[in-house]
């Protein structure tokens, strides 16, 4: 499904390079894993997969079922399935969260040739998946994440994942100011989306995630590539051992 | 002694002095006092402070004619474009500057007098929206309503131009909102896209003692259109007025408010949103007077510039001596959309009383570029992205009135606005 190779990317506006000599694959049904320490590469990597202008590819290659992910724009990508759970997710005053949903999910179907949804059948989905996900409905009548706590904006991420149904999810440090009762809500509504047809990229620092979304592959980012990879046993030597050990073993 | 020679007129100044000699609107001495005061002064250049961003001398071009009566399938097409903003509207309808009788009964409490209004032109040379209005105003309405009246039914004024290329149609109207009265009315100039007219529209509305006005004015001419227009407002004790502008239209649109705020406790809430595209001018100019203590006044106005247009507001609060404890805030936040388009705001404060509370603040911004990448990276066009964020931007603003229809329309013009612009 996702094929990276030897992917150069710097900085647009100060030409720093981040990451350098990538190569990563994801195939379809797989929940793949990035570890690495502060400052490896690992919200450029989703950056970059997701579009993001302020970066530059440099060299190298994405391709994404059989598409080069590259000759895309962010939207153009985000319509083909390719969704991006932000660390950070941006609050848009002012935008109503309904109306953004109903924005992004017939945008979406649009692409697809697909008649857009009537409203009632978009607010049913909205509803079941708000449930599932233990949002309350009234928060989504307002603007675009505004007001929403720190793990109100990470489960709606999630809700926004399970409604546009993408192909293949990218949570950027998806645990990151969740607390544990927290994190259990969000990492089952990330199980539940595991499908034979979806790839999920899990990019975090912790091993804890992990304990709830059991990843098929772990790899670790150091200085912009993968230097090591494995599978789930990976991750809890990293827990034990810190990264310094491993990644000085890998160079 | 120096001998004055008359001033040599540009092309667009002598077409409306032909227009006006061709007209023969009458031997009326104001209609000749204004054109003299226009051939005399011209038409205001940036070096009268008040057209300072909004030069007419260069702008108003063209040999246009008085507008004549339009024949009534012209005007019943005119207005076919252009649904209504509220369902429950008593309308006074005008086309081409001509008041047409449309039946339409007024409500309890509110007496119109389908005339043109006695006006006294001022000769200064930074009147020339007057001028122009007093030299060719071909019908009017004045408008009373009852003290203490409170009328529920919005009273609507409609002037719409029917596609009469060149031409001028100018109105003028009287309201008069009498004491502890209450009413809502909505100011509507329409146009179509393409040709090229000028519609001058002066209304004055006085609002007596304790009585309240919503007004509504929404300037939705053609692309090609001129416009010169004022609403001139004198405040009672404890009057209050709401006024909503919007301006989706007109290629050059110079529309002046003047609020004198004369009564004590009188309260004045100003807000607006102005589109501005392709190669249109719109000059917003505001000048509030608080002549005594205890007024206040807001003002918010949101601005969208885009392609190659131009966006001027000027806001003039002038605090009398008498005026102690006058709390005024006025706000200017526009979005610059495209390397062409420019919008300048000039805030101008003149305090003589010492115990008040002024603020002003003007902003300029393009659209936040974290909140596109999201809106994006969730499959919506960058068109539709820069759309919704736009409509977030003014929707804050329309949604102040409160009324769920009107602010639906009012959308809806804005959405047609932006599909063409955006």
């Amino acid at each position: 499904m996702l094929e990276i190779k030897d992917l150069h990317v710097r900085i647009a506006e100060d030409e720093t390079e981040i990451i350098r000599g990538l190569n990563l694959s994801a195939a379809a049904g797989e929940v793949a894993a990035i570890m690495g320490p502060n400052g490896s590469g690992k919200s450029t990597l989703s950056y970059v997969l997701s579009g993001k202008e302020d970066y530059e590819v440099t060299q190298g290659s994405i391709t994404y079922n059989g598409q080069d992910l590259l000759e895309m724009d962010v939207s153009e990508r985000a319509a083909a399935g390719v969704f991006l759970a932000f660390q950070y997710p941006v609050e848009i005053p002012g935008v109503p969260t309904m109306t953004f949903l109903k924005e992004a999910m017939n945008a979406q179907r649009k692409q697809r040739d697909e008649v857009e949804l009537t409203t009632p059948e978009f607010i049913k989905r909205v509803r079941a998946a708000a449930g599932d996900l233990k949002i309350d409905f009234n928060m989504l009548k307002r603007p675009v994440n505004v007001g929403f706590s720190g793990g109100e904006k990470k489960r709606a991420e999630i809700l926004q994942m399970s409604l546009l149904e993408p192909k293949l999810c990218v949570l950027d440090e998806t645990d990151s100011g969740l607390d544990i009762d927290a994190l259990k809500v969000v990492s089952d509504g990330v199980n539940h989306l595991r499908d034979p047809n979806r790839a999920v990229i899990v990019i975090t620092h912790y091993q804890r995630l992990l304990e709830h979304i059991v990843p098929d592959t772990v790899h670790v980012l150091s200085k912009g590539k993968i230097v090591k990879s494995g599978d789930k046993s990976l991750a809890l030597e990293l827990e034990e051992k810190g990264y310094a050990d491993i990644i000085a073993a890998a160079a | 002694m120096t001998a004055h020679t008359p001033r040599i007129l540009t092309d667009g100044e002598s077409a409306l002095v032909d227009a006006f000699e061709t007209a023969a609107t009458g031997s009326d001495d104001q209609r000749q006092a204004a054109v003299d005061a226009l051939r005399t002064n011209g038409l205001p250049t940036r070096r009268v402070e008040a057209f300072h961003y909004t030069d007419l001398r260069a702008l108003i071009k063209g040999k246009p004619r008085l507008a004549g009566r339009p024949d009534d399938a012209a005007t019943k097409q005119a207005g076919g474009a252009f649904p209504r903003l509220v369902k429950d509207a008593a309308v006074l309808h005008f086309y081409d500057g001509h008041h047409f009788d449309r039946q339409e009964p007024m409500p309890a409490g509110v007496d119109v007098v389908a005339d043109l209004p006695a006006y006294t032109v001022s000769t200064e040379p930074d009147q020339a929206v007057e001028w122009i209005n007093v030299a060719f105003a071909q019908s009017g309405a004045q408008i009373s309503i009852e003290p203490g009246a409170q009328v529920e039914q919005t009273v609507g004024i409609a002037h719409a131009h029917t596609g009469a290329e060149n031409t001028i149609a100018a109105m003028r109207c009287n309201i008069v909102a009498g004491a502890g009265s209450s009413s809502r009315l909505i100011d509507r100039a329409m146009g179509r896209d393409g040709v090229n007219y000028l519609h001058s529209s002066m209304v004055d509305l006085t609002i007596e003692d304790g009585a309240k006005v919503d007004y509504v004015l929404s300037i939705e001419e053609g692309d090609a259109a001129q416009r010169l227009a004022r609403l001139a407002v004198n405040l009672g004790k404890d009057a209050v007025l709401n006024l909503f502008i919007l301006n989706v239209g007109g290629k050059l649109v110079r529309q002046e408010i003047d609020f004198q705020v004369r009564g004590e406790g009188a309260s004045l809430n100003i807000s607006g949103v102005n589109l501005i595209g392709g190669e249109a001018h719109i000059d917003v100019t505001s000048t509030i007077t608080h002549h005594v203590a205890h007024t206040d006044a807001t003002e918010t106005f949101r601005n969208v510039a885009t392609g190659r247009g131009r966006g001027v507001f000027q806001g003039q609060i002038n605090v009398r001596q008498a005026a102690q404890l006058t709390d005024a805030r006025m706000a200017c936040n526009t979005l610059l959309l495209s390397d062409d388009c420019d919008f300048s705001a000039k805030p101008e404060l003149e305090i003589f009383a010492d115990d008040v509370q002024c603020a002003h603040g003007a902003t300029v911004t393009d659209l936040e570029d974290s909140y596109m990448f999201y809106l994006m990276a969730r499959g919506i066009s960058e068109t539709r992205a820069r759309q919704m964020l736009i409509k977030a931007f003014v929707a804050e603003i329309v949604e102040e009135l409160d009324d769920d229809d009107l602010v639906e329309s009012l959308e809806a013009r804005i959405d047609a606005w932006m599909e063409t612009h955006v």
